[in-house]
């Protein structure tokens, strides 16, 4: 059993500590900050993200997404093919993010987010997962003006991408996440998304991650077990009906167990912790649990963040000393 | 309704920046190096400041500027009983919001914005509107620790609004503001509640009222939102250059309608001319006295500079349009 984070982490600390990373982009906007400097204060940020996660005790981190403005802009600055447009609402949270506008054939030009990760793996005291926006959601949170078929644009984007976890994977990782939580506003597209899947991981040659989060996967299960994937992460808590799901079908795969509630600062106790792995461990053996927020953690005030990842680790060290 | 006698009356969506003093004065004041007492006084200069500069500029409806908010939602949660503020959250950019958490039963202490009305009111004859975030939206931003479901805290904020609404009206304010910029969050799950939750809150009113709801999937609440309880809608089109006009030709747009001409996110000043187009297309769709001129959103974090500017070319191109109207 491993503890492990979803994504994001907090960038700016509690108040009255100064934000660092903000006053920066207010610096690098108002044009009194190079973005070489920028970079150093991301790097400095990012190796602050890693190591507060380690100390809360998380086994497989992430570099926090610190560098990320959203998981959109991120990875579509990067491709070729699209424009940033205006603000759109992100899921249903109050997060919002500039929507993607895809202009031209998409393209990748080169690594996207491979620095990133290297500077991450280089500067963590745990091992490190690199996440990459899948397809899907990358095409449902854009709008495409090129295509003109919702199925070439996720493919399209699908090839894309597969570049880039092969340049993730030549670049170390022994890990990649996928995230995916447009599936599940797109249950019916499940055959276009397969399709998309196996295009996106082909070739990649590490173990791989497919996550899905702010809900359930009902109506997906268990055909999502015959995805090219050897991890699934699902969210229990927004989608708590997944403890009913995964009884349907014996689960096949290694689980990524998201069950601290990561859009509520009420506190999860470690014995609540606990039960969840106890019951986890009752679909797929103790040694293949992932167990995790139920997304990124970049909803919450960082001190509650903090204090939520050491929740975790206890519940989860309670639940192993029970099982041994 | 007739609100104003006059063709495409101009306002604004709510927020101002605040003046470099006032900035400045509420760090000294989260330092405890101010007084409550000094950090008013400054609050009252730079909304008498606002209410000036809305006159010169020729606005018909203005607002006070919210120069004693620091967030819309925080501002309410800090005024009333049942929150907390566990800490800031990136809401996008750089842009951090205190988000509140709910850890007990919600409910107004004493009213929360008549005083501020009041003495905004007072300073001009031109009618300025109360400025009340939605039930829906409170909650929505806010942390639930303690409601056992959304219903139940939305519609504990719906009665506590409602009361808040019925105070202003007492206090003389004859157009009333009822913010939903969340009420698209979950369309399916949630929108009869968030209709549920306005008829609570201007049940038995006699103002004018507005809700203001911006971004996210408009459409995809549309016609629906037509049966929100208030008498107009305020929306952004500028943003999204009028492509929601496209979603009102049908069904027909039966409200009145705040018109979003001016981009509040944007640095670049519109130009009148700009502004008269919008207005023009929108003509097309919507009839003319169902339109107000506004901007998309509240304009707080544009310079004092760059909102005097966008104003200014919204009113001008506003007059323009009249002008060629009563030709």
């Amino acid at each position: 059993m491993k503890t492990t984070v979803v994504g994001s982490y907090p960038k700016i600390p509690d108040p009255p500590a100064p934000g660092r990373w903000r006053t920066s982009v207010e610096k690098l906007q108002r044009g009194e900050m190079t973005p070489e400097d920028m970079h150093r204060v991301e790097d400095e940020v990012t190796a602050e993200a890693l190591s507060e996660m380690a100390q809360a005790g998380i086994d497989i981190l992430t570099d926090g997404q610190i560098r990320w403005e959203d998981g959109q802009t991120y990875f579509t600055r990067g491709l070729g093919g699209f424009a940033i447009n205006g603000l759109q609402r992100y899921f249903d949270t109050n997060v919002y993010y500039r929507q993607p506008v895809c202009e031209g054939e998409v393209t990748w030009r080169g690594p996207i987010s491979v620095d990133d990760y290297r500077f991450a793996a280089g500067h963590s005291p745990r091992p490190v997962k690199p996440v990459v926006t899948g397809p899907l959601t990358l095409a449902v949170l854009s709008r495409d003006e090129f295509y003109g078929n919702p199925d070439q644009f996720v493919m399209a984007l699908a090839a894309a991408l597969n570049k880039e976890l092969k340049a993730l994977a030549a670049a170390g990782a022994v890990l990649i996440q996928v995230d995916e939580p447009g599936l599940l506003g797109q249950r019916d597209r499940f055959p276009l998304f397969r399709r998309a899947m196996d295009v996106l991981w082909d070739g990649v040659g590490v173990r791989r991650a497919l996550y899905t989060y702010f809900g359930h996967v009902d109506g997906l299960y268990p055909a999502i077990l015959d995805l090219p994937v050897d991890i699934v992460g699902l969210d229990f808590v927004a989608g708590s009906r997944n403890w009913e799901v995964l009884r349907r079908a014996k689960f096949t795969k290694e689980l990524g167990l998201g069950i601290l509630d990561a859009r509520n600062t009420k506190m999860e106790t470690d014995e609540a912790v606990a039960d969840a792995c106890r019951r986890a461990a009752e679909i797929v053996p103790a040694a293949a649990l992932y167990v995790g927020p139920s997304a990124g953690l970049e909803f919450l005030p960082r001190h509650v963040a903090r204090r939520k990842l050491e929740v975790l680790a206890a519940g989860v060290r309670r639940a192993q000393e029970d099982a041994a | 309704m007739t609100a104003t006698e006059q063709a495409l009356p101009t306002t604004t969506v709510g927020s101002f920046p605040k003046p470099p003093y006032l900035l400045e004065a509420r760090r000294k004041h989260a330092r405890k190096q101010l007084g409550a007492g000094e950090l008013e006084r400054l609050e009252r200069q730079a909304t008498e400041e606002w209410i000036r500069r809305q006159e010169e500029i020729g606005l018909d409806i203005l607002v006070d500027g919210e120069m004693y908010r620091g967030d819309m939602v925080a501002f309410f949660a800090d005024e009333m009983d049942g929150f907390a503020i566990p800490g800031l959250v990136r809401s996008y950019g750089n842009r951090y919001y205190p988000k509140p958490a709910v850890v007990g039963p919600v409910g107004r202490r004493r009213p929360v914005t008549v005083a501020w009305w009041t003495f905004a009111q007072s300073l001009t004859s031109k009618p300025v509107k109360g400025m009340l975030t939605g039930p829906y939206t409170i909650a929505e931003w806010s942390f639930n620790e303690h409601y056992p479901t959304r219903r139940e805290l939305v519609l504990d904020l719906a009665r506590a609004i409602h009361d808040e609404a019925v105070d202003l009206e007492r206090a003389g304010a004859r157009y009333i503001q009822i913010d939903e910029p969340a009420i698209h969050t979950r369309p399916d799950e949630d929108f009869e509640l968030a209709v549920e939750a306005m008829d609570i809150v201007t049940r038995g009113l006699q103002a004018y009222t507005i809700s203001h709801v911006c971004y996210g999937d408009v459409p995809r609440i549309y016609p629906a939102m037509l049966r929100l309880g208030v008498h107009q809608l305020d929306l952004a089109l500028k943003n999204e250059d009028f492509a929601l006009l496209d979603t009102f030709r049908s069904p027909r747009f039966t409200k009145d309608i705040g018109l979003g001409v001016i981009d509040a996110h944007s640095h670049r000043t519109e130009s009148p001319d700009e502004v008269v187009e919008g207005i023009r297309r929108a003509l097309k769709v919507i009839p003319l006295p169902q339109i107000y001129v506004s901007p998309d959103c509240g304009l707080k974090t544009r310079t004092i500079e760059e909102t005097v500017a966008k104003l200014t070319s919204m009113v001008e191109g506003t007059r323009r349009v009249r002008k060629e109207l009563s030709k």
